[in-house]
């Protein structure tokens, strides 16, 4: 178990590597951040002054050199445009990610689940028909107009919840929600599928026949074992949600990553898009990996070595 | 309840300077970022300035109303001869640290303003400056390398930061809490949240009516934006879209304040040899002109927010604009004929580039552009492009043979011209004649010489045609009923000197 561990941590590093390799190659050969963050009427002793300072003179590969130098020691270098570690505005700005992130994702598996096995319970009847409808609404809106159509209802007719910006619970809700519509029908539409299955096996028509209650047999005894695709799809999803972030929290003037990452690639802020990208493949590869070793926990048959 | 107590000092300070107005509050403005820093000689962004203006101060400003030229921290200046400036400055001022703003505080201010290194962004209104000289504690002597007509333009953009704080905290935490003499002081900051300011009690000028407090909200998305106005959360949201512009003006308690702007949208038609293409003669590019409608995309795209060009490159109160000019009117036999002139009777086909996301509707106008060059037989092969690349290729002059852009110098005849002089960067023509009306506007001090040489460089232009005159921007900015005088300059500045909320 523990060299599993360590082996697939080890594993990360070149995924990581690639990962950053990619993001540098293609921020790099598509603009130039002296042309984005100056005004085009710069003179070009100014400009060189500024590529100068940022290192953005030297040639592509001895700027790569460098910064895997300084990556390797956890260092972004400053950001272009801030002046401050490009990892230092990433870290500020993690906690708002997080909490939204983890409150759709709560609100994804509150809903998604309990509809997917509903869903699967009484497949074929209204209650089916209807989940099944409004999953395949939630996968197909895109969530910036879901975002925006949130914002008109909820603030601009009802007012009931506040614009964007973040502070309260009524902050939370309208970009939590909208992050979790797209994971809801997901989870749901996977719960149903995998419910279905179980339900005709062998080992639910035992307890049903040994007496238990409709309640354990589905929540307890089907569940249980229709649970290990949806955490697979859970924590792919958090690619998902990540990728989420980056449109809800523009949305909703939310403080995040997202947002950052938004601007930094817009002005060519290599440093800022570097951290960004790195923050979210790591987030993502730990994800995984905790969910690989949650399977172990759920089945017992599961062993690694 | 500390916060509390201090927002009733403050008010009660405020109300007795106006007298019988209502109790001062918080303002809160929506702008699409948050600023990056509040120093503003550190970024040319309006997003920026505008918030880091309302703290640090320059010698003089701009009012957006009128937009007339206006003592500041100075209180006046004097050519003492063509390259010699004389500023008197404002006595009995301190920045809110106490420090006194004084020659040595400007003396301090222009020589981090001259540094390219420190301010590359006014590069090319820094550059004229020499050198400075205090002559007694409340003049300095500026000295210029060459004679430079835009001058007021530079003095505008000098912001006095207190040297001994400067010193102490260098250039880059200054911008994160910056010290000036302004009508508000820094509070807090929740990074892309929101930035907090309290007013300056002791400020040397009149102050805002009725603020105590203005809330800055970046707030990058559109639709929320002119959201939040409508509901209420915010007082002032800038940089409305054209569809929230139009929204706005119909609702009760919302001003809508739309201002035209400095951008100037063309296609540039290359008219240099290197670019080879039908452009390079000047009839093909005269039939261009007279093959779009210019009046039907302001009316239909713009919804009649964008102003006509007159054929010109200068807007109408600017020094230098040619009032006996008029554009090129819409007539695509003339056009067609032009075209068979030049040995094109059937049209030719040429690439058109355009930016996506770039300006307001610039997918859309490119479109229509094309859609009408095709009724004269110019059949396009668009090319898109995100904004990044799209002003790497401006730039690298690869923006040919023709592009749609929007070019937004700062306010100055000069500055605007020079875009057309065959040295520079992202020139796409190459005329002698217009080269030496430059060069000699770029040296005139005499304010009606001056006006005459781009008058006549105008006209020049407009025979020779190296764009499609399109139109002049809008900007749109929305306030709440209640904020009352509030006005912005073509740049997207804004400034709270007479604002009020009632």
């Amino acid at each position: 178990m523990l060299r599993y561990v360590l082996r697939r941590i080890v594993l990360t590093v070149p995924v990581i590597a690639g990962i950053l390799l990619i993001s540098f190659l293609l921020t790099h050969v598509s603009g130039d951040p002296t042309d984005l963050i100056l005004p085009p009427d710069t003179p070009d002793e100014a400009r060189a002054l500024f590529r100068e300072k940022h290192g953005l003179d030297r040639p592509i590969w001895v700027q790569f050199y460098v910064f895997s130098l300084h990556a390797l020691q956890g260092d972004f270098g400053n950001s272009l445009r801030f002046h401050e570690p490009a990892v230092k505005l990433v870290t500020d700005r993690l906690g708002a990610t997080t909490e939204l992130a983890m409150a759709a994702m709560a609100l994804a598996i509150a809903v998604g689940i309990p509809a997917g096995v509903v869903a699967a319970y009484r497949r074929n009847t209204a209650a089916d028909v209807a989940i099944r409808a409004v999953s395949l609404f939630g996968q197909a809106v895109p969530s910036f107009y879901l975002g925006i159509v949130a914002i008109l209802v909820f603030a601009v007719w009802l007012g009931w919840l506040p614009s964007g910006g973040r502070g309260t619970l009524a902050h939370l809700a309208l970009p939590a929600i909208t992050l979790a519509l797209g994971l809801v029908a997901l989870i749901a539409r996977t719960t149903r599928s995998c419910m279905l299955d179980v339900l005709n096996q062998d080992y639910v028509r035992t307890a049903r026949a040994k007496g238990l209650g409709e309640a354990p047999v589905v929540w307890v005894h089907a569940l249980r074992n229709a649970f290990i695709p949806v955490l697979t799809v859970i924590g792919l999803q958090v690619g998902f949600l990540l990728g989420g972030v980056v449109v809800t929290e523009t949305v909703f003037s939310w403080p995040g990553v997202g947002r950052l990452a938004v601007q930094a690639i817009y002005a060519r802020d290599f440093p800022v898009v570097q951290a960004v990208v790195f923050f979210f493949a790591l987030i993502f590869v730990i994800v995984n990996l905790i969910v690989d070793l949650l399977y172990a926990v759920l089945d017992p048959r599961i062993g690694y070595r | 309840m500390i916060r509390s107590l201090r927002s009733v000092a403050l008010a009660a300070i405020v109300s007795a300077a106006a007298i019988g107005s209502a109790p001062a509050e918080t303002l809160v403005v929506a702008q699409n970022f948050d600023p990056q820093t509040l120093w503003p000689n550190g970024t040319t962004a309006s997003d920026n300035l505008n918030a880091g203006s309302a703290i640090v101060e320059a010698l003089f400003w701009v009012d957006p109303d009128g937009e007339e030229f206006k003592p500041l921290l100075a209180e006046s200046y004097e050519l003492e001869d063509n390259t010699t400036v004389l500023v008197r400055l404002r006595p009995g001022v301190r920045f809110t640290n106490g420090e006194p703003m004084d020659a040595d505080a400007v003396v301090h201010s222009f020589n981090v303003f001259i540094d390219p290194a420190k301010t590359p962004a006014y590069a090319r209104v820094s550059d004229p400056f020499q050198s400075v000289e205090k002559v007694d504690d409340l003049t300095v002597r500026m000295r210029l390398k060459y004679p430079f007509p835009p001058i007021r333009l530079a003095l505008s953009q000098l912001y006095i930061v207190p040297p001994g704080y400067w010193n102490e905290v260098g250039l880059e935490a200054y911008g994160q809490r910056p010290i000036g003499t302004g009508p508000f002081m820094f509070d807090s900051w929740a990074r892309d949240d929101r930035l907090e300011m309290v007013v300056n009690p002791d400020y040397w000028g009149t102050l805002p009516e009725g603020i105590d407090r203005i809330v800055w909200r970046p707030v990058p998305d559109d639709i929320s934006r002119a959201a939040g106005l409508t509901t209420g959360e915010y007082h002032i949201a800038a940089n409305l879209a054209v569809a929230s512009a139009l929204d706005v003006e119909r609702q009760d308690g919302l001003k809508l304040v739309a201002v035209p702007s400095y951008r100037i949208y063309q296609v540039i038609l290359s008219s240099l040899p290197e670019h080879a293409s039908p452009l390079l003669d000047k009839r093909v590019r005269q039939a261009l002109n007279h093959a779009v409608d210019k009046q039907a995309i302001i009316d239909n795209l713009l919804f009649g927010y964008g102003v006509p060009l007159r054929g010109q490159v200068l807007r109408e109160p600017q020094l230098g604009f040619n009032p006996d000019l008029e554009d090129y009117a819409y007539d695509p036999d003339r056009a067609r004929a032009l075209l068979a002139e030049a040995g094109h009777p059937d049209g030719f086909e040429i690439t058109f580039k355009f930016p996506s996301g770039r300006y307001a509707q610039d997918r859309e106008v490119s479109e229509a552009v094309a859609g009408m060059l095709a009724e004269v037989g110019v059949r396009t092969n668009m090319v898109v492009l995100e904004p990044g690349e799209f002003l790497r290729q401006l730039r690298a002059k690869e923006l040919q043979p023709m592009a749609f852009v929007g070019l937004a110098p700062q306010d100055d005849p000069d500055l605007q011209v020079s875009q057309y002089h065959s040295s520079w960067r992202y020139a796409y023509l190459n005329n002698p004649e217009l080269d030496a009306l430059i060069d000699a506007g770029k040296q005139e001090m005499d304010v009606e010489k001056r006006a005459q040489i781009y008058r006549d460089a105008m006209t020049l232009m407009y025979d020779e045609a190296p764009i499609i005159f399109l139109y002049g921007g809008v900007d749109f900015f929305g306030t709440s009923a209640r904020v009352e005088n509030f006005h912005a300059r073509g740049d997207g500045r804004f400034f709270f000197y007479d604002v009020a909320l009632r």
